[in-house]
């Protein structure tokens, strides 16, 4: 292993958060916990097929009654976290004036034309090779308006369609498989006579190793780094920690609150009615708008996506290419297997440990890989850890900084599209990563941002599927980017190596995870 | 190879505004039936020299829509006009007859191209017509088209050769960086037999020294006009009167400054640069600038004493050395402060737009043309603040911007980002407006972002100027920090790219450097052993 520069990292963090009241009895559990201690659960979506009398948020009302949506102000014996599509709020009849000021991305969904194009969903108008063949199964269906100019649609345009639709997406955290499973039956009875169907569902699960250990079904330890939100009068710890590889400002995760480009995080919003309703469900006045509550405080947004893993896919061209790998380079290939090409597609060891030119990063904590370094200091090449590598497109660090005096301002230009990433596995883990057992596996990847755009869409444009990102070319990231080739930074001489994606679209879309005093607001509809 | 910016804007008449708009349509889907097809590669194989062209027009607000040319090309401009006219003169002349004509001397020239089956020349007009930028950085400066594209094959062989299956593949890894350039090289010369000549010059001694010599003019008369209340004070006024007037003058200016300084309510971004501390890390620049203008100037300011006072040369020295010391101190101490006062005072009153209008169609339309390569184009018109300080800052603060990209940016980098290929802001509607054009890589999020979260100084600096734009604080404070606001007031100042002609759209400016790098080697017949080793990392 290398030897650890004490100097090589600023002051340490142990990455623990919370919010301060009101905020935390505000916002849902959620977004300040990915649940640890709840390792099993459930992913229901739910479409509204209610027929138009029907009260908007009566089924809220049922719902509280046995599955309360969880604040974030403490731990819970099992949780519950509920959010809604823009067609689900619209399902509710929510304000024409609220559904409005929700932005862009959010009104438009995931699967508005131009949007799947960015995503690397579409290339040239058809699926691209990150989608399942068949085109994602369910999302909100957001109604799409014609474009502007004809001509720049592709002939045979996908139309993003779904066959599915979903209006909200529950997720049930609990201890044991039975809980959930009697708790899910439960919820499910209560909603159908409110019109609440569940139309898809997956179990969502941790999956802890025998060494503690949350390893994503290829094998690699999963959920390495976290941003740690601050905000000097809604967190603690208050401020950030200073040159902090993970801080980010709380109005990245949460609305409402200043983000990282020192603006308040804007929200939707609700017209403040005769009736009392937003004063009933205690949502505040908008500090802007005179006539209208905030809607969006303390909520957020968070980008679903179902991702299907094929294991035995993905280890089989591995196999396949460090064979060919091995077969260019006699004098040196030894070391190359599938583990030694699948970790640097990742970037880390297989036990989540940072690549280095000289082995993984050395641990300060023995018992967890280390989270406080960059890229500039010590694998600025990418002898280590690839320039193109999985976990180095999702966060660049430092790695982009072409001078010693940028470090700084490229971390912190980094931690401005930091996501706070709260997926869970789905199916069984594999027995042998070599032979499919025909079962559907993969990741319900979460995202929380406030800002879909500068955080979870930025990330996937210009870092994760940017063929130039780092001045490489033509390339995308290798484990959830489209087939291209891979370049391994080597001495003497680069390797290339040659990637299919075995990572694909299932399902998803982008949904507003309310606060509870906005839940209220809607049970009220 | 020096390159050429240009754009011509051209006023519409109101009523032809959705006529022009029809014409630029047609550019990309000619009518078979009453327009030869011309395809983007036949336009390009016709104008051998440009890099990017657009066509835009800005809409109707409170002027009338204005059309506006831009062409980004090799070379000094003559030629470059009638090879566009070659390409898209027919084009192009119902366009120009879309626009108003000119009141000055141009109306004759404008009704002989635009009369009805005309087929004067356009080129002169469109010649006259051309504007000159405020400001323009070329990302890539001295690579010609032709070199980045036969660099950018040469990339690909490269590539090629490294990649090629099978035992040939196994030989490289075996090979020292010094070999493997040797080899190469031997391999690729035959197709590439440019690489046996030496590398033009990207930029000629007689450039650099040309824009060194406009910096050093530039920065000489703004020290002149600077020092001269201070010289005349010295002239006029009695040394004891002086420092007295010195003193109150300091407290007042410096006083009410340090009283009006910081931010308003919930604007401040805590940044980490400011005026004085910038001025701190380039002190001994600064310093030095001082004691060359102090010596240049006594070259002049003696003469002058002399013609004026009657004094010898010898007894002229020491009152023109007093009157340039009192002029200098007072526009470090007064004059510079006052000016920062001044603007303190109207950024203090300052309109900013907190929800600038964005009309969603055009945003539509603007994306659906974005993101299809990796290059892409926007065009931007932002109205400028009003009153003599602003309109001097912005004039000077441009032609200083201009001369400091063209002398200190060497490799391309504005700070640590290298995604601009050809940008230029042009004052237009007799300044009333500025007109930011760029053809740039990544998304428009990731431009944006780039220079927010990485230079925000220098954009505040350079679009602070514009009306609506967020809070700003001695000129390169808060502004742009304010990302999200900033990003609507610019997608708000956007219009949509109507027509862009790009030469190649697939290498960013950053890819041109690397294939620029490895091409660079492997001109050279040996690389040592460490050159090699350097080389290398970019294949």
């Amino acid at each position: 292993m290398s030897a650890r520069k004490s100097d090589r990292g600023p002051k340490r963090d142990d990455g623990s958060w919370q919010l301060t009241e009101p905020h935390a009895g505000m916002a849902q559990g959620m977004v300040v916990s990915g649940y640890d201690h709840l390792p099993t659960g459930e992913a229901l979506f739910l479409e509204f097929a209610w027929d138009r009398h029907q009260r908007g948020g009566a089924w809220l009302a049922a719902l509280n009654a046995i599955a309360p949506v969880t604040p974030a102000d403490g731990k819970v014996p099992r949780s519950v976290s509920l959010s809604l599509s823009w067609t689900g709020l619209a399902r509710m009849g929510l304000d024409q004036r609220a559904l409005a000021s929700f932005p862009q991305a959010f009104r438009e969904g995931m699967y508005q034309r131009d949007r799947m194009r960015r995503l690397g969903d579409t290339c040239d108008g058809q699926w691209s090779d990150c989608v399942i063949p068949t085109g994602p199964r369910w999302s909100g269906n957001t109604p799409q308006l014609p474009p502007e100019d004809p001509a720049s649609v592709p002939p045979g345009q996908v139309d993003g369609t779904t066959p599915i639709t979903v209006h909200a997406m529950l997720l049930l955290f609990t201890a044991t498989d039975a809980e959930v499973a009697a708790w899910s039956a439960e919820v499910e009875q209560a909603l159908v006579p409110q019109g609440v169907h569940v139309v898809h569902r997956r179990p969502i699960a941790l999956h802890k190793g025998d060494d503690g250990i949350v390893r994503e079904h290829f094998g690699f330890a999963d959920g390495m780094s976290q941003p740690v939100p601050f905000d000097p009068d809604a967190t603690v710890p208050a401020a950030a920690v200073p040159n902090g590889w993970n801080a980010v400002a709380l109005g990245d995760v949460l609305l409402g609150h200043i983000n990282g480009h020192h603006d308040i995080a804007a929200g939707p919003v609700v017209p403040i009615e005769p009736d009392g309703r937003t004063a009933a469900a205690g949502l505040p006045r908008h500090p802007r708008a005179g006539d209208a509550a905030d809607f969006g405080l303390n909520g957020t947004f968070l980008a679903v996506r179902e991702l299907l893993q094929d294991v035995p896919g993905f280890w089989t061209a591995l196999t396949r290419e460090a064979a060919r790998l091995r077969t260019e380079d006699p004098h040196g290939g030894d070391v190359i297997d599938a583990t030694w090409l699948g970790e640097r597609v990742i970037g880390r060891c297989m036990a989540g440990d940072a690549l280095r030119a000289n082995g993984p990063l050395p641990r300060n904590d023995p018992a967890t890989p280390d989270n406080e370094f960059g890229f500039y200091d010590d694998d600025q090449l990418g002898y280590g850890c690839p320039i193109g590598a999985h976990m180095r497109r999702g966060n660049p660090r430092d790695g982009l900084a072409q001078r010693p005096d940028q470090v700084r301002t490229l971390r912190e230009a980094a931690n401005r599209h930091r996501i706070l990433r709260r997926g869970r596995k789905f199916g069984p883990p594999i027995a042998d990563r070599m032979v499919d057992d025909g079962v559907e596996r993969g990741l319900l990847f979460l995202a929380i941002n406030t800002d879909i755009e500068r955080q979870f869409e930025f990330i996937m444009q210009t870092w994760m599927m940017n063929p130039n990102f780092a001045t490489l070319f033509d390339e995308a990231d290798p484990l959830v980017g489209t087939a291209t080739p891979m370049s391994l930074q080597a001495k003497p001489l680069r390797r290339k190596a040659h990637l299919e994606n075995f990572v694909k679209l299932a399902g998803g879309d982008y949904f507003f995870l309310p606060s509870l005093p906005a839940l209220k607001y809607l049970e009220l509809l | 190879m020096r390159q050429t910016t240009s754009s011509i804007a051209l006023e519409v008449k109101p009523d032809s505004e959705a006529l022009l708009l029809s014409l630029i349509a047609r550019l990309d889907r000619p009518d078979a039936a009453t327009q030869p097809a011309m395809t983007k590669t036949d336009l390009l194989a016709r104008m051998p020299s440009l890099h990017f062209f657009s066509l835009t027009v800005f809409p109707r607000g409170v002027f009338d829509p204005l059309f506006v040319i831009e062409a980004n090309f090799d070379g000094p401009a003559g030629p470059f006009w009638p090879q566009l006219e070659a390409a898209l003169g027919p084009q192009l002349r119902p366009m120009i007859a879309c626009c108003k004509r000119p009141a000055d001397g141009c109306g004759p020239l404008y009704d002989a191209v635009t009369a009805p089956g005309s087929r004067r020349d356009l080129a002169p007009y469109l010649q006259t017509r051309a504007g000159k930028p405020s400001v323009y950085h070329h990302g890539n400066r001295g690579m010609s088209r032709q070199r980045v594209v036969n660099e950018a094959a040469l990339f690909s062989a490269v590539e090629a050769e490294l990649d090629a299956a099978g035992q040939v593949a196994q030989t490289w890894r075996i090979l020292p960086p010094a070999d493997i350039h040797a080899r190469l090289r031997e391999k690729l010369l035959p197709q590439f037999a440019w690489l046996a000549q030496p590398a033009p010059a990207r930029k000629t001694l007689g450039e650099k020294l040309g824009d060194w010599v406009r910096l050093a003019v530039l920065v000489l008369a703004v020290l002149v006009v600077l020092t001269l209340p201070g010289q005349i004070a010295a002239g006029l006024v009695e040394t004891d009167r002086l420092v007295i007037a010195f003193v109150l003058l300091t407290a007042i200016v410096w006083g009410s400054l340090l009283r009006i300084a910081g931010p308003l309510e919930g604007t401040a971004t805590h940044g980490r640069t400011n005026l004085l501390n910038f001025a701190w890390r380039q002190i001994f620049k600064i310093l030095i600038a001082l004691a060359v203008f102090f010596a240049v100037a006594m070259l002049v300011v003696t003469p002058t004493t002399v013609a004026i006072s009657h004094l010898s040369w010898r007894e002229a020295v020491i009152p023109s050395a007093r009157a340039l010391g009192w002029g200098i101190a007072a526009m470090v101490v007064i004059v510079l402060p006052a000016l920062v006062l001044w603007l303190r005072w109207l950024e203090r009153r300052d309109s900013t737009q907190d929800a600038p209008t964005i009309d969603e169609a055009v945003m539509r339309l603007m994306r659906e043309r974005e993101d299809h390569t990796p290059i892409n184009h926007m065009a931007a018109m932002i109205p400028l603040k009003p009153g003599i300080l602003r309109t001097v800052l912005v004039h000077v603060g441009h032609r200083g911007l201009h001369l400091a990209l063209r002398v200190f940016i060497k490799d391309g980098y504005l700070a640590s980002m290298r995604t601009i290929h050809f940008a230029h802001w042009a004052f237009v509607n007799n300044g009333a407006r500025m007109m930011f054009l760029s053809n740039y890589d990544l998304s428009w999020e990731t431009y944006f972002d780039d220079f927010i979260e990485k230079a925000h100084e220098g954009l505040t600096l350079a679009f602070g100027s514009g009306e609506g734009f967020p809070p700003t604080r001695l000129l390169i404070q808060d502004g742009a920090s304010h990302g999200t606001l900033f990003k609507a007031w610019a997608r708000h100042s956007m219009t949509v790219s109507r027509y862009w002609l790009a030469a190649y759209t697939d290498i960013t400016s950053d890819q041109i450097e690397r294939n620029f790098r490895i091409a660079a080697g492997l001109r050279q017949p040996t690389l040592t052993p460490e050159s090699a080793a350097q080389w290398i990392v970019d294949l």
